[in-house]
């Protein structure tokens, strides 16, 4: 990754970047009011999950899907419209596309972050190099390409689509995981050896806890990034929402296409929302920026 | 048919693809790219300015490509339409992410000095500010042309221009002789053009950097 920004010095208090995305915390607003950021008492730690954060989201999509619901409930559909939405055949669809989300994550997760462990560590790292070339072709192929190349090779199935998801998810979970036990201070790890802490007993105790901001961000990256490839599952016969939207196109029926696009954004909003909840949950307290 | 002799003989319809897939999203980069510098220098300065623009863009692209396809044929129709409206709107998150982040990381002092030298509040975006962000904005750009590169593939699926259209034929033709060449062109294709563009921001970037705060 090319550095993307200047100094982290320069960066206004209340800011913090992972990765090149700058984050804010939504307490503190430095640049509006200078005095207001100075004055919560020291030694309280602020919230790190607000209210905002808490109900925002969740309130706007609730009231989204609830104004979709009257909406596909009154509107009138025929036959072929109705087809594609009766018989349970929407929740079919959602259910689908969340079992395709987590298991493609859950493989990405087993895959990932011992693969960028294993880089960081002495001796593998001479391959480092080579999987970061593959890592730069692989980032340039096009999901749908990679998907439709498989399909062809193993079969249509929600298999073939979970293999191109991980595939695809694999490097941004990758990559954060060595960024982030590469920026560790050698120092700290230096110090932890010196005290007579065993490699893994390092790794465990001081690395790996120090990545995980970055580690973290690269999983909410997978997620979202699985959420929108599992839409490309259909074109493999491995259903989810995309199967909506394309059977809304192929006849050419706006409420199934509506619905499904709307049903998939509020998925994504959701897992969004709750990866970045899990992330500010498992951030150490010790890393985060006052 | 083996992969050459498939090129050799559909070379005509796989030029046009490609030049219309490399058209499509440069043409949507240019209109990402204005619009994203203006949206950072209009919100750079502004604590929730910012916030706001970056938490919209970054929905934004949390959005599935073929859902805001979807919600947008309804609006636009199919075609051309759909493609660039969804193309520009995701290239622009990079692009502001990182406007803002390299326009805050000017040295306040340069543009003091600037100030003091008499500068008119547009000499000094211009002429100090831009350029010394200048780098991040330009790898901002790098990264939104790779994305819109996949996405314009799904793109096609919506009657859009581009390679997608030679995948999409692969897979509405599964089994057929010619469904393994079709996908793999599309997709190689889709590659090289990334690749392509890619070495072409490394260009742009030894033009246009200024030499003061190159690497």
């Amino acid at each position: 990754m090319t550095p993307r920004s200047p100094a982290p010095a320069e960066r206004p208090p209340g800011e913090h970047e992972v990765k090149g995305h700058a984050f804010r915390d939504e307490l503190s607003d430095p640049l509006a009011e200078p005095e207001e950021a100075a004055s919560p008492a020291p030694g309280r730690p602020a919230r790190r999950i607000t209210w905002r954060k808490l109900v925002l989201l969740p309130t706007v999509v609730a009231v989204v899907l609830v104004l979709t619901y009257f909406w596909i409930t009154n509107v009138h559909l025929d036959a072929i419209a109705r087809n594609s939405i009766d018989n349970g055949n929407v929740r079919l669809r959602v259910w689908q596309h969340v079992k395709l989300t987590a298991i493609s994550t859950f493989w990405v997760l087993i895959i990932a972050i011992p693969l960028g462990i294993a880089l960081t560590r002495r001796g593998v790292s001479r391959a480092a190099p080579l999987v970061t070339a593959i890592a730069n072709i692989g980032q340039a192929t096009p999901a749908i390409g990679l998907l439709a190349l498989l399909v062809i090779w193993l079969g249509i199935g929600p298999g073939t689509a979970i293999v191109g998801m991980v595939i695809y998810a694999v490097l941004p979970v990758l990559s954060n995981t060595v960024a982030g036990l590469k920026a560790i201070d050698p120092q700290l790890v230096e110090a932890a050896r010196g005290i007579g802490m065993s490699a893994p007993g390092t790794l465990g105790k001081v690395e790996l806890p120090l990545a995980v901001p970055l580690i973290l961000a690269g999983v909410r990256t997978a997620l979202v990034l699985n959420v929108g490839t599992a839409t490309l599952a259909t074109f493999g016969g491995g259903g989810g929402l995309g199967d909506l939207i394309t059977s809304g196109i192929q006849t050419q029926r706006m409420p199934v296409l509506v619905l499904g696009s709307i049903l998939t954004v509020a998925l994504a909003l959701l897992v969004d929302w709750l990866a970045s909840l899990a992330e500010l949950a498992l951030t150490p307290r010790g890393l985060e920026v006052e | 048919m083996g992969f050459w002799d498939y090129l050799s003989s559909r070379h005509q319809q796989l030029l046009t693809d490609a030049f219309q897939h490399a058209s499509a999203v440069f043409q949507c980069m240019v209109i990402a790219t204005v619009l994203g510098i203006l949206i950072g220098v209009v919100s750079y300065r502004s604590g929730w300015g910012s916030g706001l623009a970056i938490t919209t863009t970054s929905t934004i692209l949390t959005i599935p490509s073929l859902a805001m396809i979807g919600l947008l044929i309804p609006l636009v129709g199919l075609g051309v339409a759909p493609t660039v409206v969804t193309l520009t709107l995701y290239g622009l998150l990079p692009i502001v992410r990182n406007s803002i982040v390299g326009l805050r990381g000017v040295d306040p002092a340069l543009v003091d000095a600037a100030k003091g030298i008499g500068m008119s509040r547009a000499a000094r975006m211009l002429r100090v500010e831009l350029p010394l962000a200048w780098p991040p904005i330009l790898t901002g750009i790098r990264v939104s042309t790779q994305m819109l590169m996949g996405i314009a593939a799904i793109a096609a699926y919506a009657s859009g221009p581009g390679l997608g259209n030679e995948i999409f034929r692969g897979i509405a033709s599964l089994g057929s002789a010619n469904a393994l060449n079709e996908v793999l062109a599309g997709t190689l294709g889709i590659v090289v053009l990334a690749l392509l563009f890619d070495a072409a921001y490394v260009l742009i970037g030894r033009l246009t950097i200024p030499r003061g705060i190159r690497v």
